[in-house]
């Protein structure tokens, strides 16, 4: 918001001040002003700026620095100080041809096309009967959807442990009932597994968003809908769901960067089937096995800025396609 | 923060002179110790651990029980908190605590260059503790780690399962397959397998006189597939092949407890420390256990008993070794091991770094569990007497243990063999030192 005051008061400021012929001193007080107020908007947007820069901007340059490393210990037990070389674009390199690396990117892109749109979809879906709704009823079930997102990551991946649990879970028991031997530990159902712990983390912010599109579409569209006698099914697929298309390409853009980074679901399921969740098994994984555990933060760096890439083309390709559509 | 940089050596008779008051300083920019006549005060030195049961308290005896050194205890959260923070402060290198509690292998300390040769601290109190703890303190050679006891594996059983099937305990791992066999039949494993830990696997090729790094000169011996690890490996081939045991995680604590307790598991290996929360989780089993010695593989001329330790280091940057060894040693005395007693429990943490811990025993054996509490006492001090204490994990324990986890995963699942993943294991270690630059050559 505070970047919009910004950048529409400076064009103004500039345009009256170059202009003008030898402005008079009370256009000049009016010049310095619009300078202050136009200060004053840019000054909202420094906490951002500030955060922005530390936790981002700068990571990304030292990462960018680093990636050009590396560290070696010069032969004998590896005692000692290793030394620092400068390698160029090796690490880069190294990180395209890594079969690993590139195997991880290809599962998540697999798992990506499964559930990205079967969470669109149910988000939708519960954004839209929750339009539906009253607006009494609505607001308790949205909170209620969006209690999974509230929950932290590692907090939420205990309690699905616990209720995958073959031994102690109800989960188990519950498909028991129907003589059903589900196992939500083996590795034959662990990518379900790991796909409903991310859908339900999701789902309540996906709806919110979807939730918060379909309240600004204008009502008077849906009462001349319906003295057209078309029913409410009719009314969601083709006034409601096309209305918030923007948006539902905003949730998938935002779920597909999440799952191409998909960390902690599978970490988790590592100590419960670790012969199918090794510990490359996600590009993020593979990243934080090689800063933190080989060792080489130079190598884990490189991965991450093309982790990085990946993402952003796929968020680029994604945005055009879809933007194509529309038009 | 108050750190070693204190300087004044204490001398102890110098201690008692009147000029004390001039050697309070405890800024880092004091003058040097110029000699036994200068005064001396305390010699300050911070602890790093997360022993948040008794850190503090025994620190503070330690404090009262003397005056040459002042040691300051800092609670970290975990073992993960405290290798980050000393990370952190190394690379800052301000604020370098002079003991840190080991939280990774020795030689990955070495190999970081985060641990300092304390040799010449150590040598004079090797009498002090058990030659296993003076083996797991070093590192080609050199002591680089504080003395640390490795807490000796035995086999605990449940003995109502075992009657039930009329069998006797199996003495050597081949018995120990052979007994899983008749259990089978019952439906009952002879032991779990955690798909994630292989610990096991480490502990019976330690047992087995397995080497998987050795120094020759300024090289490292890797091998993974020599006589006691395939020896090893063969057990655990046996015991999957035959299905002879379950595969419950550690993650999964509810469910791991109750398959325990259920009768349908009939033994496992431990170690004195898991005996608390056996006790506690394991109710309806509870009494039905029994300790004894691990099982030996047949052809072994001497009991041995696996057991591995992190041993707590001095970091390089520290200037007093010697207070932290003074420390230490103090730890290792009745007063320190008494100053240890849990306040709560009422129980001291077994001192397993001393030749005989014996008197101990009783204190670590939690009531109600087993079925002759005298005779598991017994069994936990010979583990003690027995453990090997030293198994070399080379200089890049961190990098390939996760690959041994992967490997060893899919070996238990049935997907390869446990030599197959040994090997896979072997030839990623070959890699990973290739980029680090550290020589090596494979064993055979």
């Amino acid at each position: 918001m505070s970047t919009t005051t910004t950048t529409s008061a400076r064009p103004e400021a500039g345009s009256r001040g170059p202009g003008a012929a030898g402005p008079s001193p009370r256009t000049r007080r009016r010049m310095a002003w619009r300078r202050i107020q136009a200060l004053k908007g840019a000054s909202l947007t420094f906490p951002f700026l500030a955060g922005f820069s530390l936790f981002v901007v700068v990571p990304v340059i030292m990462a960018l620095r680093e990636s050009v490393f590396a560290r070696r210990s010069s032969g004998g037990l590896g005692f000692g100080a290793q030394t620092v070389s400068f390698v160029g674009l090796d690490n880069f390199a190294d990180g395209f041809q890594d079969p690993v690396f590139w195997g991880g990117m290809l599962r998540v892109f697999v798992y990506a096309i499964v559930v990205v749109p079967v969470t669109q979809a149910l988000s939708l879906a519960c954004a839209l009967l929750l339009d539906a709704a009253r607006r009494r009823t609505a607001a308790r079930f949205r909170v209620v959807l969006l209690l999974p997102y509230m929950v932290p990551g590692v907090i939420a991946a205990m309690i699905w442990l616990f209720q995958y649990s073959p031994a102690v879970g109800p989960l188990s028991a519950f498909f028991r009932l129907f003589g059903v031997e589900a196992n939500f530990y083996s590795g034959e159902l662990v990518w379900v597994s790991i796909g409903n712990m991310a859908l339900w983390g999701a789902l309540g912010f996906n709806m919110l968003i979807l939730y918060g599109a379909l309240q600004s579409v204008p009502h008077e569209i849906f009462e001349a809908a319906r003295l057209d006698g078309a029913g409410e099914l009719r009314i969601a697929m083709s006034i409601k769901v096309p209305f918030v298309r923007a948006s539902l390409v905003l949730t998938s853009l935002l779920s597909i960067i999440g799952t191409l980074q998909l960390f902690n679901e599978p970490l988790l399921f590592r100590a419960v089937t670790p012969e199918t969740i090794t510990k490359d098994f996600t590009p993020a994984m593979m990243i934080y096995n090689q800063a933190f555990q080989v060792g080489n933060l130079n190598y884990a760096t490189a991965l991450s800025v093309v982790l990085a890439l990946v993402v952003g083309i796929a968020s680029a390709i994604i945005y055009r396609f879809t933007n194509r559509q529309e038009a | 923060m108050r750190i070693n940089r204190t300087r004044w050596v204490a001398t102890g008779v110098a201690a008692a002179t009147t000029m004390s008051l001039a050697a309070c300083s405890s800024d880092g920019s004091a003058a040097e110790p110029t000699g036994p006549d200068e005064p001396a005060g305390p010699v300050s030195i911070e602890i790093w651990g997360w022993n948040a049961e008794t850190g503090e308290q025994l620190v503070d005896a330690f404090n009262a029980a003397q005056d040459d050194v002042e040691a300051e205890y800092v609670l970290q959260a975990s073992n993960v908190a405290t290798q980050t923070n000393f990370r952190n402060a190394f690379e800052a290198g301000e604020d370098v605590p002079c003991l840190v509690q080991g939280f990774a292998p020795l030689t990955t300390m070495v190999v970081n260059g985060w641990a300092q040769d304390i040799t010449d601290s150590v040598t004079p109190s090797e009498s002090i503790y058990s030659e296993g703890a003076l083996a797991a303190a070093k590192v080609n050679d050199r002591y680089y780690g504080l003395p640390s006891g490795s807490d000796g594996q035995f086999l605990i059983y449940n003995t109502a399962t075992f009657d039930k099937a009329g069998l006797d305990v199996p003495t050597t791992w081949e018995e120990y397959v052979e007994v899983g066999k008749k259990f089978k039949k019952d439906g009952v494993d002879i032991a779990n397998l955690a798909g994630e830990d292989p610990s096991t696997l480490m502990n019976l090729a330690q047992q087995a006189g397995a080497e998987w790094f050795a120094i020759d000169g300024d090289r490292w011996v890797v091998n993974f597939l020599d006589e006691g690890t395939l020896k090893a490996a063969d057990i655990m081939q046996q015991l999957v092949d035959n299905d002879l045991v379950s595969n419950e995680t550690y993650q999964d604590k509810p469910a791991l407890y109750a398959y325990f307790d259920s009768g349908n598991m009939a033994s496992t290996t431990t170690q004195w420390w898991s005996l608390g929360g056996y006790q506690t989780d394991m109710k309806k089993s509870g009494g039905d256990w029994a300790a004894t010695a691990i099982p030996q593989f047949e052809d072994a001329t001497e009991p041995v008993t696996p057991g591995r330790t992190t041993p707590a280091f001095v970091p390089v940057g520290c200037d007093d070794p010697d207070a932290v060894m003074a420390y230490v040693d103090w730890l290792a005395s009745d007063e320190g091991i008494e100053a240890g007693r849990n306040k709560e429990s009422g129980a001291v943490g077994f001192p397993t770094q001393i030749p005989d811990p014996s008197a101990y025993a009783d204190d670590v054996v939690p009531p109600d569990f087993f079925v002759d509490d005298a005779e598991a006492a017994d069994v936990i001090v010979d583990a003690q007497a027995h453990v090997i204490g030293k198994f070399e994990l080379g200089p890049d324990y961190d990098a390939w243990f996760p690959e041994l986890q992967d490997q060893w995963g899919k070996a238990v699942a049935g997907e390869q063999t446990f030599a197959d993943a040994l090997a896979a294991v072997q030839g990623f270690v070959a890699s990973d030192l290739d980029d680090k630059g550290i020589s090596y050559t494979l064993g055979s």
